[in-house]
């Protein structure tokens, strides 16, 4: 057990629920109020530092009693640490936590991939739209265990909405490198760059 | 006395019988299936943004007539030089005459230079 | 015809000549200029590529063949090699790219995952791109060894071989129908149906 933990503890009191070593690696597990603040917390206090966000992915257990639990990988670059913190969540209930975008860049797109795969809501995340299946995809949140395996729909179904998704429906300025000649840009192009901002369901 | 130049039109002859070959053969020959999607351009399989007419530097004008001047001086030159070697005895004025041509064009050159037409950037 | 994909729009039927000597002869040099100077168009997406560029190398050598001459712009190429699994994701792509070769074309499945979506019976995967495009050759392996798909390459070049200007049904572009779909649905669903060790994947609702 890191003495993060009990750092942790001493600063947060019960928002840090419960803690434990697998495999060599701790893991917090915090409550979802006030988990910005803890990862805050932990990226900033000079003792901890965990300035490097290895990853975010979501876990939901086959165990109906197990709650979805959103998992981030932080690691201590100067202090060669590692930390695992867990935010449980209700898998039947809203699932929504405050994004980390602010502290770490890297979030932009683990969290855009956790929205794909689970549907887990980043409130306060500047772009929040689906990275590995296409934009229009409307199926459902693939890794969840109430999704099946081979999907919803039929294969002809999944065929006929694949073949009409557009893959370029959505691409934000940034992403298209011509933010600076938007001026020069085609008509068509700057009508659909300007719909940007609304997230497609 | 043009004998020296019938290889030559066999050859014209020759080469333009060959591409009316090829072109009505393959206008003949071709399964010619044009479809929407395959007259569009490509763009890795991606639906297309916009149209390829983008604006043309007109460097690329200056350029290439600025290199027509020059070339065309070049090539004033080579009659020049077969003249030159027939006309020994007036080597002397001819040289200067050939000077003072290249004296005039490179007037010009040092203007170009410095109003920076031979800068790209 | 069970695979037959859908008709595209009846106005695009064309005269067939009647087969003579003459065209005979002229099927076989166009059938032997095509087969053996065949482009490929290398739609590359995993582990099967690299078998693709395997066979490409020097060992195994489809130069023999003609095909040494990759074309990575469709416009270039005779024969578009799907080798690697296609999520739903590029299946637009793949088929857009297909539209964009111009006749002749044909198509090799390289692969388990291109011929029937292999070991990935998932959501999102193509079960096989002949639900959105029309298959000539189909070159099983996970991945086929080069010599594997050199066979596939020379049984094409025998299907072109055997190919002739009377045909009418030759170097007709299939296209996506009205309805979204190049195959039937009911086709679609049929050759997506999982089978060996998918039948024992349960996790479906």
């Amino acid at each position: 057990m890191s003495d993060t933990v009990a750092a942790l503890r001493a600063k947060f009191g019960a928002d840090i629920l419960r803690a434990h070593v697998v495999c060599g690696q701790t893991v917090v597990y915090v409550s979802n109020a006030k988990a910005h603040a803890i990862l805050a917390w932990l990226q900033q206090d000079p003792d901890q530092l965990f300035n490097y966000l290895t990853d975010i992915t979501c876990v939901e257990y086959r165990d109906a009693e197990r709650e979805l639990e959103v998992v981030y990988q932080l690691r201590s670059l100067d202090r060669k640490a590692d930390l695992r913190v867990k935010i449980p969540l209700d898998p039947d209930g809203a699932l929504e936590v405050r994004s980390v975008f602010d502290l770490w860049y890297g979030a932009d797109w683990l969290e855009r991939e956790a929205w794909d795969m689970f549907g887990v809501k980043f409130r306060g995340h500047p772009d929040l739209r689906r990275i590995l299946m296409w934009e229009g995809y409307s199926e459902g949140f693939p890794l969840r265990k109430s999704f099946p395996l081979r999907g919803h729909w039929s294969r002809a179904e999944q065929t006929r909405q694949a073949l009409e998704a557009n893959p370029e429906a959505y691409y934000s300025l940034e992403e298209l490198s011509i933010s600076e000649a938007y001026r020069e840009l085609p008509l068509d192009v700057r009508e659909r760059l300007a719909k940007a901002g609304k997230v497609l369901p | 006395m043009l004998q020296p130049y019938i290889p030559i039109l066999l050859l014209l002859g020759f080469v333009v019988f060959n591409a009316v070959v090829i072109i009505a053969a393959s206008t003949f020959l071709s399964s010619y299936r044009p479809t929407a999607t395959k007259q569009a351009a490509y763009e890795s399989g991606m639906p297309v943004i916009g149209d390829a007419r983008e604006r043309f530097s007109v460097k690329f004008y200056l350029v290439a007539m600025l290199f027509i001047v020059f070339d065309i001086e070049t090539v004033y030159m080579i009659p020049w030089a077969v003249a030159f070697q027939q006309m020994k005895e007036f080597s002397g004025v001819l040289l200067l005459e050939m000077l003072t041509f290249v004296v005039i064009l490179g007037v010009g050159y040092i203007y170009i230079w410095k109003r920076g037409a031979l800068q790209w950037d | 015809m069970g695979l037959s994909p859908l008709p595209i729009d009846a106005n695009t039927t064309h005269e067939s000549i009647s087969p003579n000597w003459v065209t005979t002869r002229l099927d076989f040099l166009a059938n032997w200029g095509r087969s053996n100077s065949l482009w490929p168009m290398p739609f590359g997406t995993a582990c099967c590529a690299i078998e693709f560029m395997a066979t490409a190398a020097s060992r195994f050598d489809i130069a023999r063949f003609g095909m040494e001459r990759m074309s990575f712009s469709p416009r270039q190429a005779d024969v578009l090699i799907c080798a690697g699994r296609l999520p739903f994701k590029l299946a637009p792509v793949i088929r857009r790219i297909w539209d964009q070769m111009p006749q002749p074309k044909w198509a090799i499945s390289m692969g388990a995952c291109a011929s029937s979506g292999g070991i990935f019976d998932n959501y999102a995967m193509v079960q096989g791109i002949d639900t959105i495009i029309p298959v000539d050759v189909y070159v099983p392996g996970c991945p086929p060894r080069p010599e594997g798909l050199l066979y596939g390459i020379m049984l094409l070049q025998k299907k072109i071989m055997g190919e002739t200007m009377a045909d009418p049904s030759l170097r007709v572009e299939h296209l996506v129908g009205p309805d979204g779909l190049f195959r039937r649905p009911e086709l679609i669903d049929e050759i997506s149906e999982p089978f060996g060790n998918s039948v024992h994947q349960t996790r479906s609702a």
